[in-house]
């Protein structure tokens, strides 16, 4: 009679162990399918900061904003940040919010401390996850293409309702994946 | 009752009634008393090991398996892989369950296999979505879905995952006080099961275990959370934490200390002697400033209010516990769990000049040495007095880095120290010898 009852809780927490993963998916596909799409430039990251694996490392180009005017940020505090299209089609930070911005595009970020009047945001684009074996190459490959005088990498992320998704990523105009497929790497 | 106590009397019975000193019948009537000895803690232990070892082997190798063609797959396809480790866990756990309920070995591999598949489960999909580095969310969403196996499968691994899981969680958040002080209340919900399994059996390997990743956990729980608004107030806090746990590991249960106790009584003694001996260092005092960064702004509200509040409970558990101990007349441990006490009184004065600080600490662990190895010399307890030479030993030596003695002295004090190590352990020696 007790274990009867333990199977069935046992069957209950099954359930929410599978509905929690599956809303974690959910939520990004719906993301993925209704959100806006933006590109951000990325920059180099300190190849000495970046762990090295399954996945690129990455850095939003810009990712500092002017500082909200009368309020003290904290560290770690959450903010909105506010983004732009310029014209050549690439999306920027432009100031962050504490209130939830309306009828523009934002980002929920973290404020990870300022510098020069400057908040510097803690954004969720930062990880790339890639197959275990190409991973290092595509890193070398997005440090050649995210370099200052050249900055032809950037990642594509959708946005809905402040939540990212990052979608892909671009070097020298195609798709890392097929980028590192070029150079030979990941057989 | 001790088992191994239980096995070693049954072994000597038939000595005792060959040798008349005890009758059939009376031999009878005690294993009437004491019942059969199941030899089954070894088998079990190693079942356990060998049965979580292997599942988690089989889990790995799908995984690498998988991995293997990751990128072919699309999204889609990798989402629904992601929850293969998972779902295998748990059909493995519920057989468990309803075939072998009665099995506790079993029931503790397949709810371990089931807390880490939970965890590959989650990791993959935070690869397929490209989740960011801050693994906060994913740790308290992995750690809340496996507590609730720990109750069901009465299993003591997944609260140990568990522990360990809300202890890097809460150092993730320890930039933000508020939330790193919930490690407490989030540790507190493995608190029934660890009573639960100290009620079961006593002196069972898990309790051990899980005792060991407690006070561990507790540790770096502690540096994540206590003590933010009081500067240096660690120096209290952690004398306190391991006095607990020393005072824990000798109190009595049931007329006997048990084995999930020894870990207490090790990491307590070991804690509060390096503690002590560092306490003991004018450059310790002197750069102190350095180790205390407090950084006020952050911390406000609740989060302070719990921090304090917590804080003066585990110092008042330590000085009730010091007192109770002095009141049972437990001298040995009475002394060693004094540490905190001296510690609030070198906060409070204040001493400039260090001269008082170093003077009391050096004066306690000297006292402290002595009192080790005349206890050992008293029980004949080769084991303590060494100990306490060894203890000896290195206060010794600190004080004579410490200082600008010249090298031929510096020789000197250690030829002396070797020669009454050897002169201790060799008159102990004979005086066993002797009663032997």
């Amino acid at each position: 009679m007790k274990n009867k009852i333990i199977i069935r809780l046992f069957l209950c927490l099954a359930l929410v162990q599978l509905v929690v993963p599956l809303s974690m998916i959910a939520k990004r596909e719906i993301v993925l399918k209704q959100g806006a799409q933006f590109r951000f430039k990325v920059a180099p990251v300190d190849p000495y900061d970046a762990f090295r694996g399954r996945y690129v490392a990455l850095r939003v180009d810009e990712s500092s904003v002017p500082q909200v005017k009368e309020i003290k940020l904290k560290y770690g505090q959450a903010v909105y940040a506010l983004i732009e299209v310029d014209a050549q089609g690439f999306a920027r930070f432009v100031g962050a919010e504490i209130n939830r911005p309306c009828g523009r595009a934002y980002i929920c970020a973290r404020a990870s401390g300022t510098y020069n009047n400057k908040v510097n945001l803690d954004l969720p684009i930062d990880r790339y996850y890639m197959e275990e074996k190409s991973a290092p190459l595509a890193e070398k490959i997005y440090r050649q293409y995210a370099q200052r005088n050249k900055q032809d990498a950037y990642v594509l992320v959708r946005i809905k309702d402040g939540f990212a998704v990052i979608e892909s990523l671009y070097v020298g105009g195609q798709r890392i994946e097929d980028a590192v497929k070029q150079q030979g790497g990941g057989k | 009752m001790y088992k191994a106590g239980i096995k070693w009397l049954y072994r000597e019975l038939s000595d005792l009634i060959a040798k008349g000193i005890l009758s059939q019948e009376s031999a009878d009537k005690l294993r009437q008393h004491y019942g059969e000895v199941k030899s089954t803690t070894k088998t079990t232990a190693m079942l356990i090991i060998l049965g979580t070892l292997g599942s988690l082997l089989i889990g790995l190798g799908i995984i690498l398996l998988l991995a293997h063609n990751w990128e072919q797959f699309s999204r889609f396809t990798r989402a629904v892989i992601s929850f293969l480790p998972l779902v295998l866990g748990q059909y493995l756990a519920l057989w468990v369950l309803q075939k072998k309920p009665q099995s506790g070995a079993l029931k503790e591999g397949a709810a371990t296999f089931l807390s880490l598949m939970v965890g590959a489960s989650i990791s993959l999909i935070s690869q397929t979505y490209n989740f960011p580095a801050d693994a906060s969310t994913f740790i308290l969403a992995w750690m809340f879905l496996i507590i609730p196996i720990t109750y069901l499968m009465q299993a003591s691994i997944p609260a140990a995952i568990y522990l360990i899981g809300i202890t890097i969680w809460s150092g993730i958040q320890s930039n933000d006080p508020v939330k790193a002080i919930l490690f407490w209340p989030l540790a507190a919900i493995v608190l029934p099961h660890f009573i639960w399994a100290l009620r079961q059996k006593i002196y069972a390997l898990r309790t051990t275990i899980l005792s060991f990743v407690a006070m561990v956990c507790i540790l770096f729980g502690a540096s994540f959370s206590l003590g933010r608004t009081w500067p240096c107030a660690w120096v209290i806090i952690f004398s306190s934490l391991y006095s607990i746990f020393y005072s824990l590991g000798w109190l009595k249960v049931n007329g006997a200390t048990t084995n999930w106790q020894r870990p207490l009584r090790l990491v307590g003694a070991l804690g509060l002697f390096i503690l002590t001996l560092t306490f003991t260092f004018r450059h310790f005092w002197l750069s102190l400033g350095s180790f205390c960064h407090l950084d006020k702004s952050r911390v406000f509200g609740i989060g302070v209010l719990l921090d304090y509040m917590l804080t003066i409970a585990i110092i008042a558990t330590a000085i009730a516990l010091f007192y109770y101990n002095l009141k049972r007349k437990n001298s040995m441990v009475a002394l060693f769990t004094a540490v905190p006490l001296l510690a609030i009184i070198t906060y409070m004065i204040k001493d400039p000049t260090v001269f008082f600080t170093l003077l009391i600490f050096n004066v306690y662990l000297l006292t402290l040495c002595i009192r080790q190895i005349t206890t050992g010399f008293r029980n004949n307890n080769l084991s303590v007095v060494n100990t306490g030479m060894l203890m000896l030993a290195i206060l010794i030596m600190a004080r004579f880095f410490d200082s600008d003695i010249n090298f031929v002295m510096k020789g000197l004090a250690f030829i002396v120290i070797g020669i009454g190590f050897l002169a201790v352990n060799f008159k102990l020696a004979r005086r066993q010898g002797g009663a032997k």
